[in-house]
């Protein structure tokens, strides 16, 4: 049906996407097939042709942004002024910096405790075991310091990004037009590598915690203003007329009203702030973030695999920490007391955060190890993971079973693979895309498709590109075998969705160069390892959102074909596969937003795409290049999320689901 | 805590208390660090030499090629570690746009070239000799390599050259980049269960020595000119056909302003040296030890008195 | 009517929503029907309105959904603009007040009520009701003080520090309700309150909301599409269909006189007798009246009915509340209503 609705539309301008799809995949292919006749300039774009795009850019950034506007001094002052001051204060109450206002660093005794406050006033003992606990753990294991620096710039930039998120976002949805400007900046903004936000951090606002603060506050952005704009357009119009009909001026209808109804979706936004935060602080660590990334790197770079992964372990606890008591705060509404409690009753919360802290500061003073944990005295087992890491991977039947993988897949799908999509001729590799995207997507993400393909193709990095683009599905592909069974058998029953989902939030939060290691001694260094690197990463969100598809499912759409006599083969082929799909597709979108991700952080393993010239560009001031890169990866990943949204859209309201 | 702070302050103010006379600045010195352990000990040690001298220290964590430009702009003080092969075009490069210069060069020396774990030899007892590897290349191969040989070299980005050189020498080699240092462990650490003879790039001085004993292999001797003239080196029609110089330099690098800002600091800056084993041993404190750079710093200021207390009495 | 003093004066006012109504508007011959407008791309919310709500009358405006209704209450407290006609309040033109006079009247004079109650979820009970009185600036403890006494006045006592989602539909609603009243306001409007409510308490707040006008004697806009409630509350009513007012009159014109058609069928299955008062039903004394006990002239026909029955004269004369002589009922004719023939 839907494709009958779609294809009505279409006939209406000519002919359907379908048919035009048909007549681009043939004209593709018999390009393809004409290869060895094709003059050379039909087989890749001559360098001729190509435009210095890097050259101008370039020139834009240091001649005319750098010199001419002197937006340089401005930034640098800014990061060299309030920012810094920001992150030193913080750095001072946490780790013990030596700045102003020299007063910490505070115990850690304090900290857990105040946490686990905290998580008990959010969501019970569960939340303050996980709060207090996490505290402890990295104390305990030797990482509070580290730990620390990581969570002082994250204090600073989560409001940070917080603040600006929330003005665009109010700004976007006050005025249309700033709304249609912004969108596809965000669009580019979500898709871009994060490399591509490093670079420019440093050369405007300093190498070091000032850049890397930047860097986050940037990445973490985006959603923000999303949730913002959405909150806002979601306050139900009553409300805003009682508002107005309070006589409220236009200042007191948003203060009052309008931000204060939008709580949940704005609080939503808090909590994806956090997260994109921390991940990139994290990853910041490649320009000189101290913390826990970059202690990560230094053990990574001395081959400690056990102390990476005690690392690893204690992103992830912080992670999982920061995600649930904000989410907890999501749905934390506010209760009344009954007449009559007494003051302290009422705040019995912040007497208790207080008075703990209170009693743990003063404990410090005396007693050593609720001020700090000394190097001997931590539990750290960084030799013991690692003697146990190497054993796994010695035992023969592993290295015979990679050592048969590592054959199969390099020698007969992967290298193959790779040597087509490449000789490919560039224009007959473009039309197959743009027919693919117009028979998933529909007209309009083929236009997209097919203009920002070119431009990659006039970028000058085709090949790398192409090689990009070939990891990314040749992992898509691999984590669908390993994704859809996964979530279809987990679907089935309550228990085993809930593991699975908590799987898949521990596996996206443990930093992902990490698996980086046991990839490469699982396979070396070849494409099999970055593809496996790549596929832990995209195998999560597509057995999430094959969860979430068929649970949400309508019970009486399963209830009609149980009634129907349909087995649980024909029910979940007929009814509840179809239903689910809209919302599979997704996953599958998310699947190859990570995947490009994850391919660029793979160029660690050793490849020959986009990401391995990025990190080169790290290393210099090669602005141009850099954004070149990095718009190349922006562009196919918008042609592919363009084209599987607006297919999924489609089905939806096909569907009636939307 | 604060208690304990002004309690130490003031004892590195008691002893010393001679250093007061020096102009040197209040605020602090940066010194980068970067993401190897031996860079990161040294720059604690040094950092704690400047401190006993009632300087202010500050560390940030900094990329290893970006630094140059920091150290021009005065972001951060100094550089400790310049090695040759992997950093001197950086260096260089800073070095020309201004800002930064040579603060004299460590005693150790540098060499990076192709390298194979000790086991490696039991499979191919030809080695160290180059000659010998094309006999041996069977046993380097691996399921995408077909019947050649496998040699893992540096990121392409650090411009080692190893497939001109494979080519150049005629070696029946597939020459495969890895993507960071840690993709080399990384190999070599898999290799290390079952000792499967593997060829990769490394250099030294760093941890690996302590961990994987192994040799370099030995190419024909580095001349003048091998990148840039065929006609040196065996091959009379190819470049880079020598093996890397033997014996690359590792410089201190300073910024301009750090002579008039902390002159003392600066002085001793300019006398540090340090050798070889000195190295190995600060990064096996880490490595092997497992202690944190800090503590390792101290052990190793504590060990080695002899060596560092000169460079501070000539300052003062 | 002609005895109260206008308070909201509407006149010809239109509203169509669409790209660019205003030049729409100028297009127009005047005589195109909803549907002509429908298809030109426009939605006649309002379609050439007048109406005048005078001082302490309940005027309710009755119509199914989509007949413009809510629009048209919206157009009276500016919530919407009209496109064109003028209309004023206490004589001033809302359409050509400025934003900051706009909200001087609307925090000094006017009140509004909502089908979804439009309580702000992140306030108490005693908060949203507050909430005009602190927008209007008004210090805490007089805000609190006031904010008590409407508390009291709606019957919601004790529950001043419960949050709206804690409370049932109808406590939610007369928080509403005292939210629209902490102001004092002259007018006040009521954009179907009830709707949402279940039957038995939508009875119950309906006597409520007569106890509460009878104490306050508010001028006030209702709105239903519920022709009961309608009949019950209203001393006027207006007829909505397609934006514009069919007929607007009191319950029992509307009952025995229907304007058109479409008002006709609304008042087929209603028992008229209930609604249609003695004193509407009199003809003039014309001089003589008869004899005999009189009848409530504010007695509807049902309460009258056994009199009506067994009674043996022609003509009943009609008492106002002073006992005074206002005219005379025919018994037939009363009868007719009874029986449903009239």
């Amino acid at each position: 049906m839907a494709d009958v609705t779609a294809d009505i539309e279409d006939t209406k301008n000519g002919l359907s996407s379908t048919r035009v799809a048909q007549i681009l995949l043939v004209a593709a292919v018999l390009l393809a097939a004409a290869r060895p006749v094709l003059p050379e300039f039909m087989i890749r774009v001559p360098e001729a042709w190509i435009p210095p795009f890097a050259q101008w850019l370039d020139y834009f950034f240091n001649v005319i942004v750098i010199e001419k506007l002197k937006i340089a001094v401005l930034t640098r002052w800014f990061a060299e002024g309030p920012l810094e001051f920001m992150l030193n204060t913080m750095a001072n109450l946490l780790e013990g910096k030596r700045r102003w206002p020299f007063l910490g660093p505070v115990p850690w005794t304090a900290v857990a405790a105040v946490a686990a406050v905290v998580g008990y006033y959010l969501g019970g003992w569960r939340m303050a075991a996980l709060a207090g606990g996490t505290f402890i753990w990295t104390a305990l294991i030797g990482q509070w310091k580290i730990a620390m620096q990581t969570m002082s710039v994250l204090s600073v930039a989560a409001p940070l990004a917080f603040f600006t998120g929330l003005l665009l976002g109010i700004t976007a949805w006050k005025w249309e037009l700033v709304n249609r400007i912004i969108k596809p900046v965000l669009s580019v903004l979500q898709t871009l590598p994060f490399f591509t936000y490093l670079l420019p951090a440093v050369i405007f606002f300093k190498v070091g915690p000032t850049a890397g603060a930047v860097a986050t506050i940037v990445y973490a952005i985006p959603p923000m203003i999303l949730m913002t704009t959405l909150g806002l357009k979601k306050v139900s119009p009553e409300v805003v007329e009682a508002g107005k009909m309070a006589g409220c001026t236009r200042w007191q209808m948003l203060t009052r009203v309008y931000l204060p109804a939008a709580r949940t979706e704005i609080l939503v936004g808090v909590n994806q702030v956090i997260m994109l935060c921390l991940a990139m602080v994290v990853l910041t660590a490649f320009i000189g973030m101290p913390g826990l990334g970059a202690k990560l790197l230094a053990m990574m770079g001395s081959f400690k695999l056990g102390r990476s992964f005690e690392i690893g372990v204690t992103i992830v606890l912080l992670a999982v920490m920061l995600d649930r008591l904000s989410k907890a705060w999501v749905v934390k509404l506010p209760e009344h007391h009954e007449k009559g409690t007494p003051w302290w009753k009422e705040h019995v919360v912040l007497l208790t955060a207080i008075g703990a802290f209170v009693v743990f500061l003063a404990l410090a003073q005396f007693v050593q190890v609720f001020d700090h944990i000394g190097r001997k005295q931590d539990f750290s087992r960084g030799k013991e993971i690692d003697t146990a890491i190497k054993g796994f991977l010695a035992i023969d039947t592993v290295q015979a079973f990679t050592g048969w993988w590592r054959w199969f897949l390099n020698v007969w799908i992967l290298i193959p693979f790779r040597n087509g999509l490449l000789w490919i001729p560039t224009p007959a590799f473009i039309l197959g895309i743009v027919a693919f995207s117009c028979w998933l997507g529909g007209k309009r993400p083929a236009i997209y498709a097919a203009l920002f393909f070119s431009l990659v193709a006039l970028s000058g990095w085709w090949d790398r590109s192409v090689i990009t683009l070939y990891a990314v599905i040749s992992a898509v592909i691999l984590s669908m075998f390993i994704g859809l069974p996964l979530g279809i058998l987990a679907s089935r029953n309550e228990r085993w969705s809930r593991r699975i989902l908590l799987a898949c939030d521990t596996a996206q939060t443990f930093p992902s160069f990490i698996y980086l290691i046991p990839a490469i001694m699982l396979f070396g260094v070849n494409d099999v390892a970055v593809i496996f690197s790549i596929v832990i990463f995209t195998t999560v969100p597509l057995t999430r959102y094959t969860i979430e598809g068929l649970r949400t499912v309508p019970p009486e759409m399963t209830e009609a074909a149980d009634m129907s006599g349909a087995t649980k083969r024909q029910k979940l082929l007929t009814v509840q596969l179809p239903l689910a799909l809209p919302t599979m597709a997704v996953g599958f979108n998310q699947a190859i937003m990570f995947a490009f991700f994850m391919v660029i952080i793979a160029a660690f393993i050793g490849t020959q795409d986009l990401g391995q010239e990025l990190q080169r560009t790290l290393a210099g001031t090669d602005l141009g290049k850099n954004f070149v890169l990095g718009i190349c990866v922006s562009l196919m990943a918008l042609s592919f999320d363009l084209t599987i949204l607006s297919w999924a859209e489609r089905r939806k309201r096909a569907l009636g689901l939307a | 805590m604060k208690l304990k702070l002004t309690l130490s302050a003031a004892a590195i103010a008691l002893a010393t208390g001679t250093a007061v006379h020096a102009a040197d600045s209040d605020d602090p010195i940066v010194i980068p660090i970067h993401n190897w352990s031996s860079q990161i000990v040294m720059s604690h040690v040094v950092g704690q030499i400047f401190e006993s001298m009632g300087n202010n220290v500050e560390f940030v964590t900094t990329d290893s090629q970006a630094v140059y430009e920091s150290v021009r702009l005065g972001d951060v003080a100094l550089e400790l570690e310049v090695w040759e092969g992997a950093f001197g075009a950086s260096f260089r490069a800073a070095l020309e746009k201004g800002g930064l210069h040579d603060a004299g060069d460590h005693d150790a020396v540098t060499r990076e070239d192709w390298w194979y774990p000790m086991w490696t030899k039991d499979a191919c007892p030809g080695l160290p000799d180059w000659e010998a590897l094309n006999d041996c290349a069977a046993v380097f191969a691996t399921p995408e390599t077909g019947d050649k040989g496998r040699y893992l070299d540096g990121p392409v980005d650090w411009l080692k050259h190893g497939a001109e050189r494979a080519e150049a020498l005629g070696l029946n080699f597939t020459v495969i980049n890895a993507g960071s240092a840690a993709a080399l462990w990384a190999e070599i650490g898999a290799a290390e269960a079952d000792k499967k003879p593997v060829l990769v790039f490394n250099w030294t001085p760093n941890f690996a020595e302590a961990v994987w004993p192994g040799e370099f292999v030995n190419f024909p001797k580095w001349e003048d000119g091998c990148d840039k003239d065929p006609a040196k080196g065996p091959n009379p029609d190819a470049l880079y056909d020598c093996g890397n110089p033997a014996t690359g330099y590792l410089k201190k690098a300073a910024w301009d302003g750090m002579g008039d800002k902390w002159p003392t600091a600066y002085k001793v800056l300019q006398a540090i040296s340090f050798t070889n084993p000195q190295i190995a041993e600060m990064a096996k404190f880490v490595d092997v030890d497992e202690m944190e750079p800090e503590e390792a710093a101290e052990a190793w200021l504590e060990a080695n008195e002899a060596v560092w207390k000169p460079w501070v009495e000539a300052a003062m | 009517m002609s005895d109260r003093e206008t308070v909201i004066s509407c006149r010809n006012a239109w509203k169509l929503f669409g790209d660019n109504p205003k030049k729409f508007f100028a297009s127009m011959s005047g005589s195109e029907s909803f549907d002509d407008i429908r298809r030109a791309g426009y939605i006649a919310g309002v379609r050439d309105v007048s109406v005048d709500v005078g001082r302490g009358e309940m005027l309710v405006i009755m119509g199914l959904s989509g007949s413009g209704k809510s629009t048209l209450v919206r157009c009276f407290s500016r919530l919407h603009d009209i496109t064109t006609g003028t209309i004023t309040v206490e004589g001033d033109d809302i359409g050509a007040m400025s934003e900051r006079e706009l909200i001087a009247l609307r925090r000094s004079k006017m009140g509004m009520v909502f089908q979804s109650f439009g309580l702000l979820p992140h306030r108490t009970v005693l908060d949203n009701i507050a909430f005009p009185l602190e927008m209007r600036g008004q210090d805490r403890h007089d805000r609190r003080k006031r904010a008590m006494e409407v508390i009291e006045l709606v019957g919601l006592s004790g529950r001043e520090d419960y949050f709206p989602r804690e409370l049932s539909g109808g406590q939610q609603q007369r928080v509403g309700i005292a939210r629209s009243l902490a102001i004092e306001p002259d007018i006040w409007f009521l954009d179907e309150p009830f709707s949402a409510l279940d039957p038995l308490i939508r009875r119950e707040m309906q006597d409520e909301f007569l106890r509460l006008q009878q104490m306050l004697s508010k001028t006030i806009v209702f709105i239903t599409h519920d022709f009961d409630e309608a009949l019950r509350l209203a001393d006027r009513i207006a007829i909505m269909k397609d934006g514009a007012i069919e007929q607007c009159d009191t319950p029992d014109q509307i009952v025995l006189n229907p304007a058109t058609p479409y008002v006709r069928k609304f008042t087929e299955d209603i028992e008229k007798s209930r609604v249609v008062h003695a004193g509407v039903l009199s003809r003039p004394l014309n001089g003589a009246a008869p004899e005999g006990e009189p009848v409530q002239a504010s007695a509807t026909i049902q309460q009258l009915a056994r009199q009506l029955v067994n009674d043996a004269r022609e003509d009943l004369p009609v008492a106002d509340a002073d006992g005074a002589l206002v005219g005379v009922l025919n018994r037939q004719q009363a009868l007719d209503v009874l029986l449903g023939d009239a």
